[in-house]
């Protein structure tokens, strides 16, 4: 009898396979038609999380196009973060490249000390900033943590034709939520380039009312 | 196929758009939305939905308190209310369920499971 390795499938019976006149082994009809299964399965749940991340994207999409009226773009990818990523401790800040400050945008769910202490730009912010690419601190475990970090999910680098715009903190997420899943990658990735238009357009709109 | 009519309470315009788009995909199920909880009583007495998917954290009323009034109303005490919220924490869960909700389900939503809890409330 052949194991499966990981200790959790019964290993396969001698009679699931079958000798061959030239003597190479073949697999049953049996069990061929339950690897089939079991492949169209996969498929049929690839395809449903394929679609779920697409429905998510284009709520979040929308929701930033809504923002070129309502003007409320932070709370919008606050919004976005919380509804369809996981986490109620957010802090965007504006980006100023040519002098390499910070100046904080919105927030919710952190307290001041900690929204001022990465306003500072120390650690996982300003490595997020200078090195243009955004920063996930589970992901580099080498890289020690500021004293205010140790909650900290992810630095999201908003950047618009190669121009940082701003900077996205995450900090804890939900209770209900450990970590964070291919599809919340995928919507932060899309945060990094739609958020970046939306936040840069009504910055740009600012500055033309403004006298 | 009968259409089933679900009233969805979200002060959070993402959170009324991924419904938006989960429930598109689904011509059996007729979406009515309200934006505060308060809206959410006097839709519920209006439209009689079959269900009510109602967040927790709104302005002005909680959707604990606007559940309780739903439960307390002979019009709409019978509508199943399915509690969508943030917060997954046992007490909240608990105190969910005291108000009189059906079942709790926290966010980032899953439409699979979501779709699953209404089959189970509405029928296939």
């Amino acid at each position: 009898m052949t194991g499966t390795g990981n200790g959790n499938r019964p290993p396969a019976k001698a009679s699931d396979r079958i000798e061959t006149s030239s003597g190479k082994t073949a697999i049953s009809p049996g069990t061929e038609k339950l690897q089939r299964r079991v492949h169209q399965l996969s498929l049929r749940e690839q395809l449903e999380r394929n679609h779920f991340l697409l429905e998510r994207l284009n709520a979040a999409s929308v929701r930033l196009l809504q923002t070129l009226e309502q003007h409320d773009v932070c709370e919008a990818i606050g919004e976005i973060i919380a509804n369809l990523i996981g986490s109620e401790e957010v802090a965007i800040f504006h980006y100023f490249p040519l002098v390499r400050t910070f100046k904080l945008a919105w927030s919710s769910g952190i307290e001041d000390d900690t929204v001022r202490a990465f306003g500072s730009g120390a650690g996982f912010l300003g490595r997020a900033a200078l090195g243009q690419t955004s920063q996930f601190p589970k992901r580099q475990l080498n890289t020690p943590l500021l004293s205010y970090e140790k909650d900290l999910t992810a630095c999201i680098v908003l950047k618009s034709s190669h121009e940082i715009v701003g900077v996205i903190a995450i900090l804890g997420l939900l209770p209900q939520k450990s970590c964070l899943e291919w599809a919340d990658f995928e919507l932060l990735k899309f945060l990094e380039v739609y958020g970046a238009v939306a936040l840069q357009f009504q910055r740009l709109q600012q500055e033309q009312v403004a006298p | 196929m009968s259409t089933k009519k679900i009233l969805l309470v979200d002060d959070s315009c993402t959170a009324r758009l991924v419904n938006r788009m989960i429930f598109s995909q689904k011509p059996r199920y007729v979406l009515v939305s309200a934006i505060d909880a308060q809206e959410a009583v006097d839709r519920a007495r209006e439209e009689k939905p079959d269900l009510i998917l109602m967040d927790i954290v709104m302005p002005r009323m909680t959707g604990l308190e606007a559940c309780r009034a739903l439960k307390k109303d002979k019009e709409t005490e019978k509508i199943p209310v399915i509690l969508l919220t943030t917060r997954g924490e046992e007490k909240y869960v608990q105190e969910g369920y005291a108000s009189g909700c059906s079942d709790y389900l926290t966010k980032p939503v899953n439409d699979a499971e979501l779709l699953d809890l209404l089959k189970a409330y509405l029928g296939e």
